[in-house]
């Protein structure tokens, strides 16, 4: 698979992260690379194997329904940059 | 109205639901779910993304997707996989939102509504669990938009129909059958107004015979006429545009509840851009065989077939049986005052009387001020006679006013009807008795006078007397 700068872009914008020309072609490289590296993998035949999403051999833990406040407001928005009146503050968001 | 503006157009809607589970606490962390609650104060630390939070998984959450997925008649997925959807928004602190793509925990199904043309057949593509996102304000000031996180993390069931409704009243039909049903089955409040239920509508316009046209979705609509307005306004807009010789761009939309009208949101990404992949943090959900059939037997019945047994047992018309078994509180309420009493007259107290009174006052019926006991009394009064149905209706407003039973109030008004065959024929004699001109020239033919004699007669018992006896009493007397 090749990863070209258009998609790259496209992936940037997504994650909100800018990126600059001038790294444009290194990062480029970097993900190839990475990719290529992977692609190893689809050397292993793998048409007799149902498809898995985890390679664990367990049961999904569950927890029963019961309510446990361990925060308060005030702890939650200590790590805020910006609040005010308990909420997070963010740039002005237009829709 | 409508019909006439898209009568040579057919319309395709379909529509996602988004249902707040029932629970006390979120789908992967322990928080509260109460609303209203004061801003970021139901936040944990898996709420709010910190790294190296673990999330795990709310048993009950899993339940009660199960349960609704046996209302609506759907297939139940043995293997479910949770997916990360990748988004980047502000009130949505992991950078992805918790869902399931491929491999949902119900499959498909159907609801059956009530059409002009009789039922009608809903499918329902799947039912999937995922997390709700936090909420922001953009009003509070000019410049910056706040986050409100308490919201962020509780359990959704996001229920997807086919596109098989074609008309703004199939949609709402079909969004009441689906809350009707969640509420009977106690998976969802269906509380429209907080939020526990909302829908996108998915709305195309073709000509018969011609290919599907692009469809625009519309978000987040919280009330059965919203919904309504909503998609008379945007079938009208892409008729427009395509009568116009222009086409419809495919994107979301949002409803401006003040205007009516909607408005373009953003270009809907594509799907693959969400980037959708299993999240690593939680391994497949697996279901038992002996677990599902242990659910099902906890399934109460729903509201097609108690709607269905109100036929047979009552003998309720399809009209009133709908009216009555729409909300699980009514059917319950109607069922505890029928029981031993005539259904003709217990259905039209309930649905005809009781209602106007819950309208009145703006009431729903758990918070009715007559119980269903008090109204049972009035019916039974109606029922041996006591009192006639005028009297009954000033009854029930005094039950509704002083909160006093109907006997109570029957005997304080001195209402109670006469019904007493040898009491009501002393009053029909000495009326006839009074008035022997008027006996002879009714003999002579002047049939007018009937209504007379009644009226001297009730008038005498001073209204109590049962008009069907002193009618047929009277008849009796002067065919003699």
């Amino acid at each position: 698979m090749e990863f070209d700068k258009k998609s790259l872009l496209k992936l940037g914008k997504l994650a909100r992260i800018s990126i600059s020309d001038d790294k444009l072609n290194n990062l480029s490289k970097d993900l190839n690379s990475i990719l290529e590296f992977v692609d190893q993998l689809k050397e292993i035949k793998t048409d007799q194997v149902d498809p898995t999403s985890n390679s664990l051999y367990q049961k999904l833990e569950v927890r029963d329904d019961k309510v446990d406040t361990k925060n308060s407001a005030e702890d939650i928005l200590e790590n805020a940059p910006e609040k005010e009146m308990d909420f997070f503050v963010v740039p002005k968001v237009i829709e | 109205m409508v019909a006439q503006m898209i009568e040579d157009w057919n319309l395709v809607i379909g529509i996602e639901i988004h249902a707040q589970v029932n629970s006390k606490s979120k789908l992967f962390s322990s928080s509260p779910t109460d609303f209203g609650s004061k801003p970021n104060s139901q936040v944990s630390l898996i709420d709010a993304a910190m790294p190296g939070m673990l999330p795990v998984i709310n048993k009950f959450c899993i339940e009660q997707a199960v349960k609704s997925g046996i209302g609506l008649n759907a297939k139940i997925n043995k293997k479910s996989i949770f997916d990360r959807k990748n988004y980047f928004y502000q009130d949505l602190p992991q950078g992805y939102q918790i869902s399931q793509y491929k491999d949902p925990i119900v499959g498909e199904g159907f609801v059956e509504i009530e059409t002009e043309n009789g039922q009608k057949k809903i499918g329902v593509e799947r039912l999937h669990l995922e997390q709700d996102a936090g909420k922001s304000l953009h009003d509070q000031d000019p410049n910056f938009t706040f986050v409100d996180l308490n919201r962020s993390g509780i359990a959704l069931m996001e229920i997807v129909s086919k596109p098989d409704m074609s008309s703004p009243e199939e949609a709402v039909e079909y969004v009441r059958k689906v809350r009707s049903i969640l509420r009977y089955l106690g998976t969802c409040d269906g509380n429209m107004e907080q939020g526990s239920l909302r829908a996108d509508v998915n709305v195309s316009v073709n000509k018969p015979g011609n290919e599907l046209g692009t469809r625009c979705e519309i978000k987040n609509l919280n009330s059965f006429k919203f919904i309504h307005a909503a998609i008379v306004y945007e079938a009208k807009r892409q008729i427009k545009l395509i009568e116009q010789g222009e086409s419809v761009n495919q994107e979301t939309r949002l409803f401006n509840t003040q205007s009516g009208e909607t408005r373009s949101m953003r270009s809907k990404e594509d799907a693959h851009d969400y980037r959708y992949f299993p999240d690593p943090d939680l391994l497949p959900l697996t279901l038992d065989d002996d677990w599902i059939k242990g659910l099902q037997e906890t399934i109460p019945e729903l509201p097609d077939q108690i709607k269905e047994r109100f036929i047979n047992e009552y003998s309720l018309s399809s009209y009133d049986a709908n009216i009555i078994v729409s909300d699980k509180a009514t059917s319950k309420y109607f069922e505890d005052v029928v029981k031993n009493r005539n259904p003709k007259l217990v259905t039209t107290w309930v649905t005809g009387e009781l209602f106007s009174i819950l309208n009145k006052k703006n009431l729903i019926i758990e918070d009715s001020p007559i119980t269903s006991k008090q109204l049972g009394e009035l019916v039974d009064n109606i029922e041996n006679g006591k009192i006639s149905n005028r009297q009954a209706k000033e009854v029930l407003e005094e039950m509704c006013e002083s909160g006093k039973g109907a006997l109570e109030i029957i005997d304080e008004k001195g209402l109670s009807q006469i019904s007493d065959e040898n009491e009501i024929e002393s009053l029909v004699d000495n009326v006839l008795n009074s008035n022997p001109e008027n006996v002879k020239k009714y003999k002579n033919g002047k049939d007018k006078l009937f209504g007379f004699f009644v009226g001297e007669a009730m008038k005498l018992s001073k209204g109590k007397a049962n008009p069907k006896i002193v009618n047929d009493l009277i008849k009796k007397k002067l065919s003699q």
